[in-house]
């Protein structure tokens, strides 16, 4: 049928030679119900029950407590759990935490440009507030964000 | 012997292997979806900064609070964790399905495929259910909030009117809460439509995936690497909807 996939060389040029790459789970096995193949299903589900728990946390707080709690604390209680449930995402789903460490790096350093980009943005917006410090909505806005 | 580790190093980039170890397809989609992920913070920070600037915003609680055939009542923010919900199962499925791959084990490939796809198919109509409802909410989608000088009862729904403080804006300075209310639905529809075209590109990647599996083609090729880099996207969708989540429901 379709021709590329009897042709060896045209294969390793876009795949690489598969022999030569991947260790540990990413690795290419045989035997899927060898105890390694059932440890890993293990993990998946695991990690699916800590995903599902940390979403039911979140929700719970944003349906009854979100009101009653101060505004920083709640926002950062989010962003954090919100950054735990990416982290298993990306190290256990995409196998990130399996790759080697120079990749894993080469990955997640062009992501540091978001600190400067949340930065920049609370930046210009503390000095939009202070141009406007001195408008009847702002005042009030002072008493929502201080209930 | 003493030399040995130091050969070893030199072994790495030394020509004639991967030195991450991963082929140049992986590689690629791992430098997509970061160039991607620059996309959706570029959208999700500007969102942010808008909000920010705003003195009111919409409450998801009040936005947020319908379930098919339940409408009228009060159920904020149920809805949308069924939607978490399927989007982390499909997740879950897709990560089966690549592990299934590992071991050339082309039929359990195929049923962690199929339920990942019917899981995508699940998001994309609780989506569409979602704007539909929003959609008569707002008499449309994008630019609902253009006319001049709305009276605050069009739009006074989405805030959460038993604060005093954001009671008073919204009646005695309407026009503030208009602009959020445009701000805020125009993000919306744009960011999750444009998750929204993720979830519907993965979904044709994983159908076109699975009918390779079905047709043998991984198996001649020997290695199930493609489902491992159709997966990678399909976890990026995943992990974006975390952080949509979080921006638009929670915070």
């Amino acid at each position: 049928m379709s021709a590329h996939n009897q042709n060896e060389s045209v294969q390793a040029l876009y795949e690489g030679d598969q022999s030569k790459l991947y260790s540990g789970i990413m690795a290419h096995h045989t035997n899927v119900n060898s105890p390694e193949s059932k440890a890993q299903v293990k993990k998946i589900w695991k990690i699916f029950w800590i995903l599902l728990l940390i979403t039911l946390i979140e929700v719970t707080i944003g349906m009854f407590f979100s009101k009653a709690m101060p505004i920083g604390i709640r926002n950062f209680g989010f962003l954090a759990l919100t950054v735990v449930k990416a982290g298993y995402i990306v190290a256990v789903f995409m196998h990130l935490g399996d790759e080697l460490k120079n990749f894993m790096i080469t990955v997640l350093v062009p992501l540091v440009l978001f600190v400067w980009f949340i930065i920049a943005f609370l930046a210009d917006g503390n000095y939009w507030l202070w141009i406007n410090k001195d408008s009847p909505v702002h005042a009030k806005y002072e008493q929502v964000i201080k209930k | 012997m003493l030399h040995a580790a130091p050969m070893a190093k030199e072994n790495v980039w030394g020509g004639g292997r991967s030195p991450y170890n991963v082929s140049y397809g992986k590689m690629m989609i791992w430098f997509f979806l970061l160039s991607d992920a620059l996309t959706f913070g570029a959208l999700l920070i500007s969102y942010g900064t808008k909000r920010f600037f705003s003195a009111v915003w919409p409450d998801a609680n009040q936005v947020f609070k319908s379930f098919p055939f339940l409408e009228g009542n009060d159920l904020p923010l149920l809805f949308v964790s069924l939607m978490t919900f399927i989007l982390i199962m499909s997740s879950v499925t897709m990560v089966l399905a690549v592990h299934a791959g590992h071991y050339g084990d082309k039929k359990n490939v195929a049923v962690w495929l199929l339920w990942t796809i019917i899981g995508g198919i699940c998001f994309l109509g609780c989506q569409a259910w979602e704007w539909t409802h929003l959609y008569g909410e707002c008499n449309g989608l994008w630019g609902a909030f253009t006319t001049e000088n709305m009276p605050f009862d069009s739009f006074q729904g989405f805030f959460n009117m038993h604060s005093p403080a954001v009671a008073d804006i919204v009646v005695h300075h309407s026009k503030v809460a208009q602009e959020a209310s445009h701000q805020f639905f125009n993000y919306f529809f744009t960011i999750t439509g444009f998750h929204g075209a993720h979830v519907t590109s993965g979904v044709i990647f994983n159908m076109v995936i699975l009918i390779n599996v079905v047709n043998n083609t991984y198996q001649k090729r020997g290695h199930y690497e493609m489902v491992e880099k159709v997966g990678l996207y399909w976890h990026f969708v995943d992990l974006v909807w975390v952080f949509v989540f979080t921006c638009f429901y929670l915070l």
